[in-house]
């Protein structure tokens, strides 16, 4: 174990980002740089298929071209950027806010890690195949994805099916990873009520795709199985049954939405408090509520098949648990409404987008309440009012919270600060241009028109053209981001060990932080984090600690 | 802006909140209002129910959602931090009596919006779209026409990749474009010849998956003259997008006259976009993958028309 | 190790929990928790298609032969224990009993497989038979694909009990290959009461 730390940039550090590194915070890194480029990938197709939807008329592109953009940009998206980034946010978080040296299993990271540009090729190489890429959407319900005009064995949805496998493989041992860590490797001091909220969710979050994922993979083996060797579990003409296909289906895709948007709670929860310079407001159930959402939202999936022909009863039952769900989030919310009240706000970048993505999230919740309301939601199911509410939920409150944790750990994973001019025009184009793209979808969705269409009635066509010039904006709210990533990376003004003068393990640990972060030495945790003015330390030598570290600083 | 004495608020700012609390409440009513408007006409006798809840979500969400942000916009405007100020704020960790007040509150308020929506349920389910489900059996299928094996007024909804069939066993009808009479209840019975299809009429609020391998009952009222959508609402391959088709609402005597012109008439090919679409791909491609060719078009005695002008 | 930047924090921040203990055992357990959600998802699938079925069984199937199958489910349950003595015996340092039952418990196994082999290949339904066969053979074929990883593993911890004081201080290894093998038995009992004992 070689730390470097000291020296000021060896000449092959950025060689470690392109090599089978063991290190969490490389491991971390590549992770959001990969899900980046998949962003990008995604974030092209969608501006294809908005410019296809600017006009009513299927001219852009051919129908089965438009089919196969809505599949693959919501696979990529899902599967190869918000997974991905949240756990590469996971890998260069967990450890360092618990005092770990690394992951507890650092070869069986680099695997999960180096699986994600695996499928990703997979994926991507079905553009590619002479039958083209999946076209069946990323729910791939059957009997729809088992048609297979070509008849060739390797096919996009047969390509699909393998990197949706592949992926869960990577999630299935990044939870295992992610949750022995938390359950184990804990500094001392830090009990279960002394750990950080972003640990807890994430926690919460990985336990979900422990339980879901499984579901979904037997549920994807069976799909295999149909597709490419003539069995029939959801072929009607055999004895099957595509209903069951969409159990399995949403039995975890109900839960991933949790397990994106708990992780993004959890950065909300980090940063309202550093911003407001007041402690959480009700640590305590802030952390339960998380694990009182995994219970729920294992119950709950059958909402997205009210029109599937389920009976009366299970609406109804589901649509209590669903609205149930309403209750441990809105303790959320309220606690970062309690956080920020009577604080010392400082709208910094990674504030502006914590503020935006509540505003977002907020809204979400509402239009998910709407859905979970059997009547309505067998009127808007299936239309733009369910793309536009949970875009809200994945653009407007995860990747803005995303956005936001980039901002705020920048500094101490690279050791330099992000420039705030560039920060700040890119949450005002993002904000901007999520809330001009996707609100114009619930009108379109209550008037009736249904999601995954490459044409549409005239009518509609007013607030598509809207929506589209959202679509465009938001592509172009990515340049500030990036310039400002590559620039401030290369050239950025030096980082202290803590710029933000907030409280965590990690802002214990000099910027960039060594391999093995605090080493033999980790602090003894002595308080609940977020102790904002209550001039509690949080660990045992903190004072000593931070002069070792701003002397380090002077000294570079 | 000395409202937010530590002290606790003074009268002027309780009276102060009031008022504002009362100005969300008013742009609450005023939204809830305004949302049956985003709705299309009300079609069927479910539609009101349907808008009714909606309307009263909306307004409910309207208040909550003005109340989350009114907070953040305050604490933005005036908890923000002096320039230069680094000091911390008071330490308030937390509030038992809040939490159990936050949690009480958004626990009572959906437990009574689900509460009502299982009313509305229970009242559709007796008014209507209450699906029976039966498994289709292979012996059915090969049955001879539809006639000899469906109740009279039962009006059977075939949808196949991609076209809506219309079958009316009593009179001896098919046509690709949907007549109901107005006011009288009717029962589908909805099948699927290939894939997963989504029976969706928006004007009537209503939707159905139809299911292959399936045959779904499922009834509804239809209550205002016009001519509607019907939209293909569960993704179903390359033409879903174009697998549409008109809704005629008619009086009694007006679809008695339809269905007696209809029953005269030869059996002639069906619309279906799909089928035009292709048979264009073919002798003129432009680019594209593979497809699944589209059924031919059904032979039925009444085509209908999708192009003339629809009310939603 | 070069020295870190940070201070030696505390007389006991040597503490490091992390540094040298080993997870493996941890992380184990919670991928069996992970993987028994597959089985359970299958075995949810296998009831709903069979509760739902028009017909459940192929036309010239008449239900499954159960003799053969029970004694398999027999030789498998016992194996469950041979290994439990075998684990005993570790715990005395009885190494070489400890071999001896482990590779019974591996014999049984094996024989465990056969059987199934000559099972499946006595039947007179292929997997395109519908769901019935289409179940059959995943369920089967999965659980088989279990028992094969199990004799795999309980292959390489053998090899490793000839590494000399490998087992000195106890074996996490060892201690996860029993508990992934009576993980398999369990999934067994479970499936042979849905596919043989479950009459119409």
């Amino acid at each position: 174990m070689t730390s470097t730390a000291l020296s000021p940039e060896p000449p092959a550090s950025w060689r470690r980002y392109f090599g089978f590194s063991t290190d969490a915070k490389v491991i971390g890194i590549q992770y959001i740089v990969v899900a980046f480029f998949f962003f990008l990938v995604g974030g092209l197709l969608a501006m294809i298929m908005r410019g296809e939807l600017i006009t009513p008329e299927a001219d852009l592109v051919d129908r089965t071209v438009y089919n196969g953009l809505y599949t693959m940009h919501g696979t990529i998206m899902l599967f190869l950027f918000i997974f991905p980034v949240l756990n590469g946010l996971n890998n260069l978080l967990i450890p360092t806010m618990i005092g770990a040296p690394d992951m507890a299993f650092p070869r069986l990271n680099t695997a999960a890690f180096w699986l994600v540009p695996v499928f990703g090729i997979l994926l991507i190489a079905s553009f590619f195949v002479p039958s083209g890429p999946a076209t069946s959407g990323w729910w791939s319900y059957p009997p729809v994805s088992l048609q297979n005009p070509l008849g060739h064995l390797i096919n996009g949805e047969f390509l699909w099916v393998l990197a949706v496998a592949l992926s869960g493989v990577s999630s299935i041992m990044g939870a295992v990873n992610f949750v022995t860590t938390i359950l184990r490797m804990r500094a001392p001091g830090m009990g279960f009520f002394r750990m950080p909220v972003f640990c807890w969710t994430a926690l919460a979050a990985q336990t979900l795709q422990l339980i879901g994922l499984p579901a979904l993979t037997g549920g994807a083996v069976m799909l295999l199985l149909d597709l490419s060797v003539g069995t029939s579990f959801y072929r009607p003409e055999g004895g099957g049954d595509p209903v069951l296909y969409q159990h399995f289906f949403w039995f975890y895709s109900h839960p991933a939405v949790y397990v994106i948007i708990l992780p993004v709670f959890g950065i909300f929860s980090e940063l309202f408090p550093v911003y407001s310079r007041k402690p959480l407001f009700g640590y305590v159930y802030v952390c339960l509520a998380s694990f009182i959402i995994v219970g729920l939202g294992l119950i709950v999936w059958v909402h997205h098949m009210f029109p599937s022909g389920v009976t009366q009863w299970m609406r109804n039952l589901f649509m209590v648990t669903t609205m149930l769900i309403a209750v441990p989030t809105g303790v959320k919310v309220f606690a970062w409404l309690g956080t920020m009240w009577n604080g010392k706000i400082r709208l910094t970048t990674p504030m502006l987008f914590c503020m935006g993505g509540l505003f977002n999230f907020v809204f979400a919740g509402i239009t998910g309440i709407m859905l979970a309301t059997v009547p309505i939601d067998i009127h808007v199911s299936n239309t733009y009012f369910v793309v536009g509410h949970f875009h809200y939920v994945i653009y407007g409150a995860a990747v803005m919270g995303v956005f936001a944790a980039i901002y705020h750990w920048f500094p101490k994973f690279t050791g330099r600060m992000p420039y705030e001019g560039l920060g700040k025009l890119h949450f005002l184009l993002t904000f901007v241009g999520a809330n001009l793209n996707f609100l114009p979808m619930h009108p379109l969705g209550l008037m009736g028109m249904p999601r995954r269409v490459s044409s549409y009635d005239p009518e509609f066509a007013f607030w598509n053209v809207l929506a589209s010039l959202g679509a465009f904006l938001l592509g172009v709210s990515i340049i500030p981001f990036l310039l400002n990533m590559i620039s401030s990376w290369a050239r950025g003004p030096r980082a202290t060990h803590n710029p933000w003068n907030a409280i965590g393990l990690e802002w214990l640990l000099p910027s960039p932080p060594a391999e093995d972060n605090f080493g033999e030495h980790v602090p003894t945790v002595i308080s609940r984090p977020y102790g904002y003015g209550t001039g509690e330390p949080l660990v045992e030598h903190q004072a000593e600690i931070e002069r070792a570290l701003t002397l380090q600083e002077a000294n570079r | 802006m000395t409202s937010s004495t530590p002290r606790g608020p003074g009268p002027i700012a309780l009276a102060a909140l009031a008022v504002w609390i009362g100005l969300l409440a008013l742009i609450s009513v005023w939204m809830a209002g305004a949302s049956l408007r985003w709705l299309p006409v009300q079609a069927s006798n479910a539609a009101p129910l349907v808008d009714g809840l909606f309307s009263f979500e909306t307004g409910v969400g309207t208040f909550v959602f003005l109340g989350v942000i009114s907070v953040m916009a305050w604490v933005m405007l005036v908890h923000r931090a002096e320039k230069y100020d680094e000091s911390d704020a008071e330490p308030i960790e937390g509030n038992t009596r809040l939490e159990v007040i936050w949690t009480a509150i958004p626990f009572v308020l959906v437990m009574a919006i689900a509460w009502y929506a299982i009313q509305i349920n229970t009242e559709l389910g007796v008014l209507g779209p209450m699906e029976h489900i039966h498994l289709r059996s292979p012996q059915e299928q090969q049955g001879g026409y539809p006639g000899d094996r469906l109740p009279a007024e039962q009006v059977e909804v075939v949808a196949r990749q991609w076209s809506w069939e219309f079958r009316y066993p009593g009179e001896h009808v098919s046509s690709t474009e949907l007549h109901l009479e107005l006011d009288r209840p009717v029962t589908f019975r909805l099948v699927s010849e290939d894939v997963l299809h989504g029976f969706f009429i928006p004007a009537f609020r209503l939707k159905q998956d139809v299911i292959p391998g399936r045959a779904i009952d499922f009834s509804l009222t239809p209550t205002r003259l016009g001519r509607y959508r019907l939209r293909d609402s569960q993704f179903s391959g390359t033409w879903f997008a174009a697998n549409q088709a008109d809704v005629v609402v008619e009086t009694a005597e007006d679809h008695a006259a339809w269905l007696k012109q209809a029953a005269a008439a030869p059996l002639q090919r069906g619309l279906s976009v799909a089928a035009d679409e292709y048979a264009d791909r073919q002798t003129n491609p432009h680019g594209g993958w593979p497809t699944v060719v589209p059924a031919p078009p059904p032979q039925v005695n009444a085509p209908g028309s999708s192009s003339l002008p629809h009310d939603a | 190790m070069s020295s870190t930047p940070v201070p030696p924090a505390s007389p006991s921040g040597a503490y490091g929990e992390g540094q040298h203990a080993n997870h493996n055992l941890t992380g184990f357990i919670i991928f069996l928790c992970s993987e028994s959600v597959i089985f359970l998802a299958f075995f949810s699938g296998y009831a709903l298609l069979r509760l739902s079925a028009l017909d459940w069984l192929p036309a010239g199937v008449d239900g499954l032969e159960w003799r053969m199958p029970l004694i398999n489910t027999v030789v498998l349950v016992s194996s469950s224990f041979t290994m439990v003595v075998a684990e005993h015996f570790k715990g005395k340092g009885k190494i070489w009993l400890f071999r001896g039952f482990w590779l019974l418990t591996m014999a049984m196994g094996a024989y465990f497989l056969y059987g199934q082999a000559v099972e499946w290949s006595g039947l007179t339904f292929g997997f395109t038979s519908g769901t019935f066969g289409g179940t059959f053979y995943l369920l089967t074929g999965f659980h088989g694909l279990h028992v094969l990883t199990g004799i795999l593993l309980m292959g390489l911890m053998l090899v490793k009990s000839f590494v000399p004081g490998n087992y000195a201080g106890g074996e996490e290894g060892v201690i996860a290959t029993s508990l992934f093998w009576h993980f398999v038995d369990v999934i067994w009992i479970i499936l042979f009461v849905l596919l043989y004992v479950w009459r119409a």
